[in-house]
Formats: C-alpha cells, structure tokens, sequence
C-alpha cells in the first residue's frame, strides 16, 4: 500500500512539475520513472498511475473550466459533436489517466525485465538501487 | 514472456502517445492531436480565461525598444486607454495590445492578401491564394512598401508596432498559444511593417474592389444599345446625391473632353462570354451624416458613423484611446495597423462611408505569339513582363504561377474559358502610395478644424471614401475622398480595347475638385453609399450605388429638429426600407386580386398593412421579400437564362424594375419567354404572389418570422460554427438604415455629440478579446442586437479617476 501511495504521488508531482516546459507527454516519463524505482504489481502500479494521471488532468481542467464559467468548455463541446464541460473534463482526466497508467505499467514491467526477479515475477521483494 | 508482459503495457502506451499526437483527419479539415489538444496545461483548457478576474487584460511586458513608460488604462469594456509620451512607442504599445487581443484575426487578413493562407491551410485556400496574387495585391504592395521607405519616419512607425506585436509573439508558450493556432496545427508568423501594409490593402480592396465590366459588356452585346439604356440607367431622379449641386462646379474644366466613347469599348457584336463570376458581391456600404448645433438640443452639433460591413468573431474593428503629446484621440482601428480609422479627439469627430465609384477596368489585349508574351499597343509590340508567385501549400508541393504584366496591368484569369482570359486588369490599388501617406491620415487624430481634417484625409490614397466631420467650435462637413479616375463619358463601363493607349484612364480627379460640402444651409451633411453628386457634376463616374438608404436618411434628418442622441439612435435602428415601400407599392399595384383565393388574400391583408419596416418578429418582410425576388426572377427571366448558361450578365437595379412596375407595365420585360401568351405586369406580380403564398403556406409561422426567415449569423473568421453565434434575433434589413443581413451590417454604430465635455457613444457586434474561451470574445453581441450602446469612456489623462476603470499598467523600457 505504502508503494502504491508513493507511486501516485510521483506522478501527480512529477505530472505537476513535468508540464512546465515539457509537451503534453509529459506524464510518459514521470510514469516510466516512477514505475521503473518504485515497485507495485502491474495492477497496483497502473491503478496508482491511472488515479494519479486522471486526477491530475481531470482536477485542473474542471478547475479551469469552473473559473472560466464553461464559457470556452460549451464552445469546444461543439467542436466534437455537441459534447458537455463535463464529458470534456472526463475525456481529458481519462487521456491523463490512460497515459499516465500505461506509463507506470511499461516502466514497472520494464525494471522486470531488465531485472529479473528471483522467485516468481510479483513475489514481495525490497526496492533496488 | 515478461518480454511479452513487458510489450503487453509498453505497445498500448506507445499507440496512445502516438494516436494522441497525430492530427486527425475529418473530411478535409484536420482537427488537432488529441493529447495536445485536451492537455489541461498546454491544450485549449489554457485558453480558458477566468471569467471574474479581468485575465483578458495583456500581461505587463517590458519592451525593449520604448523611449519611455507607456501607460495602459483599461476600462470596463476591456478598451485600452493608451498614454504615451511618443507616437513610436503608442505604436509599440499598441502592436503589443493588438496582437494579445487579436493575434489570429492579424495573421489571417495579412496572410489572405498576401496570397499566403495555404502555406498554413493547404490545397484548400490554393485557388485564392492564386487569384489575389494574380490580381496584383501583393505586387503592390511591394511596390507600396518601397515608396514608403523614403519616409523615415512611417518606417518608424511600422517597426515600433511590428516590434510590439514581436515581443507578444516572442513570450508565447505553447501553452498559451491563441486557440485556433492550437486547433489549426500552425504557428504565428512574427510581424513586419509589409505585414501592416497588406492589412491596409486588405481593407482597401475589400472596400473598393467591384466592377461589372463583363457583365454590361454581355448585357449590351445581347440586348443592344437602347435596350441597354432602358434597363440599366446610371440615375435615379428620385435619389438624393451626397453633395447637391449649388453651382459650385460651374468653374470646373474637366481635364478631358466629355465625349461619348465609341470606338473605344469592345464590339457590341461580340458573342455574350462565359463567367462564373457572382453578379452581385457589393454588400459593403456604410451611413454616417453630422448634424449642425442649430438642429440640436444642446446646440453642439452630432455626429454618427455605422459602417457596414461582414459581420466576423473576432470582430474586424478594434477600440481603443491613444493620447501622445500630439493627440488624444479615441475610435476604431483594423488590427494590424496603428491607426485610428473612425473616431474623434476633444476637438473634431469623423466618420467614413464608403464610396462606390468604380475604379477598376479590363482591357482585352491583342498578343502577337502563340506564348502570349508580346502585345500590341498603339501598333507596336511590347513584351510583357513575367512575374513568377511561388505559393508554398502545407501539406502538397509549393507551387509556381506566372503572371503577365502588361502596361494596363495583370493578366488576371489564365483559364482559357474564363472570359476575361486574355484581359488586363488596371486597379487603383495598383499604384503605389506616397511615402507620407499614412502619416498624413494619422494626422486626423491631431485634427483641431475643418483645415486639418482636410489635409489629413488625402491620406486615405485609394480608400475611395465618403468622410464626414463635425468639430466643437460648430463647423459640420463632407469630403468625397479617393482616387477616382478621369474617365470620358461612358468610359469603364465595358470591357475595353487594350490595344489602343488613348483609352488610359486620363489621371485622377484633382482633390480640389472632388464633391464637397461644408456646412450648408440645410443644418446636416450626410451619405449612405449613394451617388456622390447630380449628373451635373462635371466628371463621367459610374458604380453600385444605394438608392434606399439615403433617401430615408435624408427625409428622417430633414424634418428633424430639436435633435438628441437618442433621435439619432431611432435613425441608427430604423429598419424601415425605402426599396420596400417602393416595392410593395408597385406590387400591391398591380396584384390582380380577383385571382387570388381566400388563404392568399389572407398574406395579402398583411401585406397592405405592412408599413415596410422590417421589424424581427413580423412576418409581412419575409412575405415581401418572396413576393419581391420571385416577381423579379420572373421578370428577368431573359438575364435569368443566361445566367444559368454561366453568362455573366446584368440585372436591372431594384429600383429601376419597381420603376417599370409603375410606368411600363406592358414592356415586352415582362413577357415570360416560356409561356406562349403575353404576360404584362400584372401577369407577373400575381404569379409571384401565387409562388409566394405556396411557399409561405408550407411553413410554420415561426420560420416566417423575419428574424429567423433572414436567418441571422455571426460567424467566426475561420468560419468554425463552434466559435460563431447564431442564437442572434434581430430585424433591419440591407436596404434599412439598419442595415443587417443575414451575414453583414453594422459593424460600428458611433454617435458623438461635440459639446464640453464630448459626449461619446459606441457599439459592436463583437467583443474586444479575439480569445473564444474570454467572456470579452462576444460581451458586446446582445448589446449590439438590442440596440443598446455603450457610454464610451473618453479621458483627458492617464491620471483621470472614473468609476468605469478596472485596471492601470505601465509598460516600461527594459528586456
């Protein structure tokens, strides 16, 4: 569990921090990071990183749009077939979530196999250096 | 198999990066990759501005280049107040502003003049690219911008703005890109003063660009010359011209000799030729007039300016108060530009409506080779000189296009089957502008009296325009202002004969002798695109005149006294139109009742008790305007049926044709060719109404109702409906003072009364911020459709507390 939380909190602050200066993608690499140095089994690892990913891009588009009063969110709904700020957000937090996930997932799966465990691939083991 | 566990989470990982980075395609838009796109942090949440906090304002900047601090005030209509100690850093401050309100908007207009949409489109916009390239727009503007390098100081001006707009582009994040560049996949092209100077061409040629030598030409080769007279007169005796005649152009010699042109136009007896060309793309137009102190309650004399125009989000004028130590000035500019178009300073006002001269012609050239690169003229060959446009198309290969130029100008149409293929195309825009030109418009700002406003507008060059003036010390006054060639009688009307150099057009009419008035005796000066004088005047011009909206304008200021700025609001918002008086007349006139059922005679009650006032929630407009077009496609079925054949051909003005309906209702017009009996009139009038009625009685009453029969929309400029209004009720009409169709009108309603202190009043219907995801985008749209103005906020200084204000900066000095 401890791992689980850490893992979500890389990547909601590594999200965070990441989007200053680097493209939308940015959660790739805080993901494989933190699923690479922090061990979780794969579902662990991608629940933490989807949460983390889906909170982060869902949380700061609604609170964009809330400050916003939706008048842009209506406008883009449009754009895509009359969609509400509301599925706009969901999309949104769902891209972050997805991609954050995947990303955890691949960097976890990664260590395994660049790694390999010595008894059983999700045994508990220690973190490495 | 952890390599398969291992691929089972990295490929999906992969595919969705990459899905999310793609742009989409979606018919033959492309919409943007997804990822960037949704991204809270770098995708179109960020354009997402807080509706509480004005984040519309511009964030304060440092500009490298400012001689001193610039002070910004902004009011609540998120109008900057600009406050700087030199014109040049007005400018930068100014290019700053324009381009964080309107990046996009700036970058389009530049970029469709100068023939380079595609570049970030693609194949999509490549044949208007070719045709605004091929009509010389770009060429002159090249040429424009070397004359203009000889005045230092324009040169100034242009970089101080450019370098304002630079310093806005230079800080932008992909983050905080406009939106429609996110959505568009392309990036903002930094800014030069030639950038400024085909905004400038864009709204000449928008403004003057009409003519309709190919279509009188078909129309006189197929009806011949008296027929010709017949339908199209040059003169409506019933209009009301701009400056009437008082016998101030008694003295007047023309500097060529009145003429009727014969020899000179091409054959009468040449085959009627093909074109795809609109017969009709003139909708711009405008009102202004200024009312003398005599005629108004506070003594001051007012003056009120709309100009109508396509109605765009983001909206094609920007507001805004400059005060240098030369001027404090406040009104309306295009963005791009650092100019006050229309506007007043604490001493005059001023005000455009356009003129409709026409002031461009065709020559059909004579070529001595198979490979058209020699012509002949005055029976000697001259080699054409060959200009290669490469345009550069995102997505498919660049491509070259040579255009010919011959003394008369560009070859425009290459098309074998166009019929003006083989004709060069001389334009007024085509000659440079003086280097001091647009100096000498910014002088309008500083304009104390009648003497500055007239040495300042010449400035304009090209910008045919009618330009009204009204000052605080009481004078009133309109200029008739452009480039208007000398023309002999008759000359320009048709295509003409290339060969010959004699039918040059025989300079320009001396400014001196340009129709103009100063406050008459009448107590008001005024104009709404209608002739600019009686045919007395002693130059030969032709165009597309109003002939509705000066009429009514004229009778409403004539009896009015006692005048307030509400009553000029009433003659701002008045949808009466003169065409629909005239019209129903003849209509209701001829109508053969007797056939008509019971269910017809029901439309036709409401119609006689129409008062053609073209009020939103009636339906009696939109029975008239069937009523009208389908009587008069019946009537012009011989036009009608060329048309079809992709003729390009004449259609009588409205006027004329209600001017038939009274006076000729027997003419042989009126006989439908597909019918073995002789229709007159009457025939005709009730045929119209019987297809009126069938087509009225099919629809539910609600889609009858003006407004939504007009089917009003406020389109985006990229034409993306997600980024348009089209929830907007209003009435008026083309022809109305009110002058809103469905896509077009009036683009800024001013009113300014010249008493101390000024007292000013404006709208639009637009919003100062070009941001769609800013409740500043479209604030000022209800408004505008209501008829509400907007008390405007005039300071005498940056200093100046007032209630209205929501925010001071201060640009400095610094990088």
């Amino acid at each position: 569990m401890k791992n689980f939380i850490l893992t979500f909190v890389a990547v909601l602050a590594g999200g965070l921090l990441s989007h200053w200066g680097v493209p939308w993608w940015g959660l790739v690499p805080v993901g494989l990071a933190a699923g690479w140095l922090i061990r979780n089994t794969p579902a662990r690892g991608f629940a933490a990183g989807f949460l983390a990913g889906f909170l982060l891009w869902g949380i700061w588009a609604f609170a964009l749009d809330h400050a916003n009063e939706g008048i842009l969110s209506a406008r883009i709904g449009m754009l895509f077939q009359g969609l509400g700020n509301w599925t706009l957000i969901l999309i949104t937090a769902l891209l972050g979530g997805l991609v954050a996930g995947f990303a955890v997932l691949s960097g976890s799966l990664g260590y395994d196999l660049a790694f390999p465990p010595k008894k059983g691939p999700y045994a508990r083991r220690r973190r490495r250096r | 198999m952890r390599l398969i566990r291992f691929l089972f989470a990295f490929l999906p990982l992969a595919g969705l990066v990459w899905a999310l980075s793609v742009p989409l395609k979606a018919g033959d838009k492309t919409l943007p990759a997804l990822g960037r796109f949704f991204s809270p942090f770098s995708g179109f949440w960020q354009n997402a501005e807080s509706a509480n906090a004005p984040d519309a304002i511009p964030i304060q900047a440092k500009l490298p280049a400012l001689k001193g601090p610039v002070e910004v005030v902004w009011d609540d209509m998120m109008v900057p107040h600009i406050f700087a100690g030199d014109p040049n850093d007005a400018a930068m401050v100014q290019g700053y502003i324009h381009a964080s309100h309107r990046l996009f908007q700036m970058d389009i207009v530049s970029r469709q003049t100068a023939g380079r949409l595609s570049e970030v489109i693609g194949p999509r916009t490549l044949e208007a690219d070719r045709l605004i390239r091929r009509r010389g727009l770009p060429w002159a503007v090249e040429r424009n911008w070397k004359s203009v390098q000889e005045s230092p100081r324009t040169v100034q001006l242009l970089e101080a703005y450019a370098a304002g707009v630079n310093a806005y582009i230079d800080q932008l994040s992909p983050a905080t890109l406009p939106l429609e560049y996110k959505l568009m996949n392309f990036e903002p092209e930094r800014w030069s003063p030639e950038r400024s100077l085909f905004v400038v061409a864009n709204m000449i040629d928008a403004l003057n660009n009409r003519d309709n030598d190919l279509a009188a030409t078909n129309s006189l080769a197929v009806f011949g010359r008296d027929t010709f007279n017949y339908l199209y007169p040059n003169w409506n005796a019933k209009q009301t011209p701009i400056i009437p005649d008082t016998g101030q152009w008694a003295d007047i010699q023309p500097l060529v000799r009145q003429e009727t042109v014969s020899g000179q136009t091409a054959p009468g007896s040449a085959p009627p030729e093909r074109s795809e060309l609109s017969p009709n793309r003139d909708l711009n137009g405008s009102n202004n007039w200024a009312v003398a102190g005599s005629r108004t309650r506070s003594g001051a004399p007012i003056l009120c300016n709309d100009t109508h125009l396509p109605l765009r989000l983001p909206h094609v004028w920007y507001v805004q108060q400059i005060q240098t130590p030369q001027f404090n000035s406040y009104g309306i500019v295009v963005p791009g530009v650092p100019l006050l178009a229309i506007g007043f300073n604490s001493d005059v006002a001023w005000g455009f409506t356009n003129c409709s001269h026409e002031v461009a012609d065709w020559y059909r050239l004579q070529w001595t080779d198979g490979g058209k690169t020699t012509y002949l003229l005055d029976g000697q060959p001259r080699k054409a000189e060959l200009r290669v446009e490469e345009i550069r198309v995102k997505g498919a290969p660049a491509v070259r296009d040579t255009v010919r130029y011959t003394d008369w100008g560009p070859v425009v149409y290459d098309q074998p089957d166009h019929p003006l293929h083989d004709c060069a195309y001389r334009y007024v825009a085509h000659d440079p502008m003086k280097p001091e030109s647009l100096y000498e418009f910014l002088n309008i700002s500083s304009a104390r009296n009648y003497d500055d406003y007239r040495k300042a507008i010449p400035g304009l060059e090209a910008l045919s325009q009618n330009v009204a003036f009204a000052s605080r010390n009481g004078a009133i006054a309109l200029t008739v202002q452009g480039k208007f060639p000398v023309r002999q009688n008759g000359q320009g009307r048709f295509v003409q004969d290339g060969t010959a150099w004699a039918n040059n057009w025989a300079g320009y009419i001396p400014a001196s002798q340009l129709p103009a008035m100063r406050n008459p005796s009448r107590g008001f000066v005024y104009s709404a695109n209608q002739h600019s004088t009686p045919p007395t005047y002693p130059y030969y011009y032709i165009g597309n005149f109003d002939h509705s909206r000066g009429r009514r304008i004229y009778q409403r200021l004539e009896n009015m006294r006692d005048i307030t700025i509400d009553s000029m609001k009433s003659i701002q918002l008045d949808n009466y139109s003169q065409r629909a008086a005239d019209g129903l007349h003849a209509l209701l006139r001829r109508v053969k009742r007797e056939q008509l059922n019971d269910s017809e005679k029901k439309w036709l009650s409401a119609l006689e008790q129409w008062d053609a006032r073209y009020q939103p929630d009636q339906i009696a407009p939109s029975l008239f305007e069937m009523w009208f077009d389908s009587t008069y496609v019946h009537t012009w079925d011989e036009m009608e049926n060329l048309r079809r054949q992709k003729t390009a051909v004449l259609f009588p003005e409205h006027w004329r044709f209600c001017e038939l309906l009274e006076t000729d209702s027997a003419s042989v017009f009126f006989d439908e060719l597909s019918t073995p009996r002789r229709e007159e009139a009457g025939d005709i009038v009730t045929a119209g109404f019987h297809k009126m009625a069938a087509r009225a009685e099919k629809m539910p009453s609600d889609s009858l109702q003006w407004h939504t029969f007009k089917g009003f929309v406020l389109k985006h400029l990229a034409m993306l409906d997600a980024f348009s209004r089209l929830d907007v009720s209003v009435g008026g009409s083309r022809n109305s003072p009110n002058a809103i169709s469905s896509n077009h009108g009036p683009t800024w309603r001013m009113i300014v009364e010249m008493g101390a202190p000024i007292r000013a009043l404006g709208v639009y219907p637009g919003g100062q911020s070009g941001n769609p995801g800013s409740r500043y985008y479209d604030n000022f749209v209800d408004a505008w459709a209501r008829g509400d103005y907007f008390d405007l906020v005039f300071l005498s200084q940056s200093g100046e507390q007032n209630p209205r204000i929501l925010a001071r900066q201060t640009f400095t000095h610094g990088s």
